[in-house]
């Protein structure tokens, strides 16, 4: 087992470098105190967070007192699972009671929500210690932007980067060992995209797996919570402690919640994987494309059956995508637009403005062709237990505001994933130039995710990449 | 439509749905126009009637709270 069960063989001299399942073991003997783990991840945010600007709002006060009642609680016998006393930071585009949601732009009010997201409801029950929110593509679509209130996340691997998008700070908080778990929202690719590019483990459930009430919209029929992690391990308990029905979300699935960490056997024999080379094979860098060949030749040699499968090419996927979301987003941001268009970012109002050319028979086209890629997609689960590509196209891209805009080059390995509505796990699998990371993606049926963290977790159990941390600069001088 | 309208005309289009923007963000209009209309001409169309797009109505998902 990767897991150990005896707390004293864990060093617990720097909690921050630890994962939630082996903090979940310290805190639970007694060996490490959740207001212990709290300062230090709070004293690693106030020495280095400065260079990498990850969180928005950092909730000191608030986490410290949670971590004291955490403590007492456990002391009392009241141990809540894995989650209890663990830190964990929101994308800000999801509410939390009493702290104002900025969602990255200045079109939000600066008011406290007035109530809790029903994904962080859920994370407080499970005895998650909340130490802010983090940076976000303004409304998760515009950015990376430079004209905002808010400087952009950098990448920790290598701050001259970004962490993509657009769950930024919740990549690069991760990463940095800010905290070990955060939520980030992925329409198109936003928790796997910005896993990938910073190393770590990020999972886009399946659509209505956890509620989306409380979270600034993106694109209703599409937009989805995920847990951002370090681990597979992780990913499991972070889903556990998030998935759940909320009759409230239109889009909520009323499915039962199993145990997704008793999946995680380390034995993938016998399964049958598709590989979709055609997806990044000629598309990707070529160092992306080698990787994810040894990754999938890897999964092989694990006892699982790859078979090469060749799906429609992936701007079909993006075309659907894009216009589905376009359409949604102009009937969110329509009348900020018509009003104050100054007030947006330069990024955000070119993605929203669109949308105005899109008529109805557009829109109900674009999810016609939707329901077709959808139907094609999954009649792969009948062959396969899961399919594996590419987690992103290239590694990170560099910190350049003048750099060329993403969204302009319509090839996108994630979206194909977010049109289906299927669970999709980014899962890190080695390091290209710049000492930046690389990612491949693993993805199952509908409501598949303990088989997708089941091969992520087997894949991490024989290789070394997810242990690697960066290295951080402070960039206040003492 | 299948012309390449002028600047003026994507303006209109845009005005007449509603969203009448100020000057300095008419070159982006334009620009967002083009990238659009070539997305739309990529979806497949002359579908049957009754294809069901990618969204339903499940009248139980909007009852009102506590019933």
């Amino acid at each position: 087992m990767d897991l150990p069960h005896d707390a004293s063989r864990l060093d617990l001299s720097d909690p921050t470098s630890l994962g939630i399942a082996e903090l979940g073991v310290a805190i639970r003997s007694g060996l490490l105190s959740p207001v212990t783990l709290t300062q230090a991840c709070l004293d690693r945010i106030a020495r280095y967070d400065n260079v990498l600007h990850s969180f928005i709002t950092v909730t000191a006060d608030r986490a410290l007192a949670s971590a004291r009642a955490a403590e007492a609680e456990i002391a009392g016998g009241g141990y809540r699972g894995p989650f209890h006393g663990i830190p964990y930071a929101l994308k800000d585009i999801v509410d939390v009671e009493g702290v104002p949601t900025t969602a990255h732009s200045r079109l939000m009010p600066d008011t406290p929500a007035t109530a809790d997201a029903h994904v962080t409801a859920l994370l407080e029950h499970a005895g998650g210690i909340l130490l802010g929110k983090l940076g976000t593509f303004e409304f998760a679509l515009g950015g990376p932007s430079w004209d905002l209130p808010w400087p952009p996340p950098l990448n920790p691997w290598n701050t001259d980067f970004l962490p993509g998008g657009s769950s930024s700070g919740s990549g690069a908080a991760v990463a940095a060992g800010f905290v070990p778990a955060a939520i980030g929202t992925d329409t198109g690719g936003s928790v796997r995209w910005p896993a990938a590019c910073c190393g770590i483990v990020g999972l886009k459930p399946t659509y209505g797996r956890i509620s989306r009430r409380g979270v600034q919209p993106n694109t209703f029929s599409i937009d989805h919570c995920g847990p951002m992690t370090r681990t597979a391990r992780d990913c499991a308990i972070m889903l556990a402690a998030s998935a759940g029905y909320d009759p409230l979300d239109p889009g909520s699935a009323d499915e039962p919640v199993p145990d997704y960490v008793a999946a995680l056997s380390g034995d993938i024999t016998g399964m049958r994987i598709g590989l979709i080379r055609n997806w990044y094979a000629g598309e990707a860098t070529e160092e992306v494309t080698e990787a994810v060949d040894r990754a999938a030749a890897l999964l092989a040699t694990l006892g699982a059956i790859v078979e090469e499968v060749v799906l429609p090419d992936i701007g079909q996927y993006a075309d659907a995508k894009t216009l589905i979301s376009m359409s949604e987003l102009y009937t969110i941001h329509a009348p900020d637009l018509r009003t104050r268009p100054e007030m947006f970012g330069a990024k955000l109002r070119q993605r929203v403005m669109g949308g105005v050319f899109i008529r109805a028979e557009d829109y109900l086209n674009a999810q016609r062709w939707r329901a077709d890629l959808a139907r094609g997609l999954n009649m792969q689960f009948s062959r396969f237990d899961a399919l594996v590509t590419a987690g992103w196209l290239n590694a990170a891209d560099p910190a350049d505001p003048n750099g060329a805009d993403f969204f302009r080059r319509g090839r996108n390995v994630t979206m194909p994933f977010s049109v289906a509505g299927v669970p999709s796990l980014s899962v890190p699998i080695g390091f290209g130039a710049h000492g930046l990371p690389l990612a491949m993606q693993v993805a199952g049926a509908p409501f598949a995710e303990a088989t997708v963290l089941r091969i992520g977790h087997a894949y991490e159990q024989a290789t070394e990449w997810h242990t690697r941390s960066p290295i951080l600069h402070s960039g206040v001088s003492a | 439509m299948t012309d390449s309208p002028s600047h003026d005309d994507i303006v209109l289009l845009a005005r007449q749905a509603g969203l009448n923007l100020p000057p300095a963000y008419l070159q982006e209009l334009v620009e967002a126009y083009g990238n659009v209309r070539q997305m739309i001409d990529r979806i497949p169309t002359g579908r049957p009637r009754g294809d069901e797009p990618a969204h339903v109505f499940v009248p139980t998902k909007f009852l009102p709270a506590g019933q």
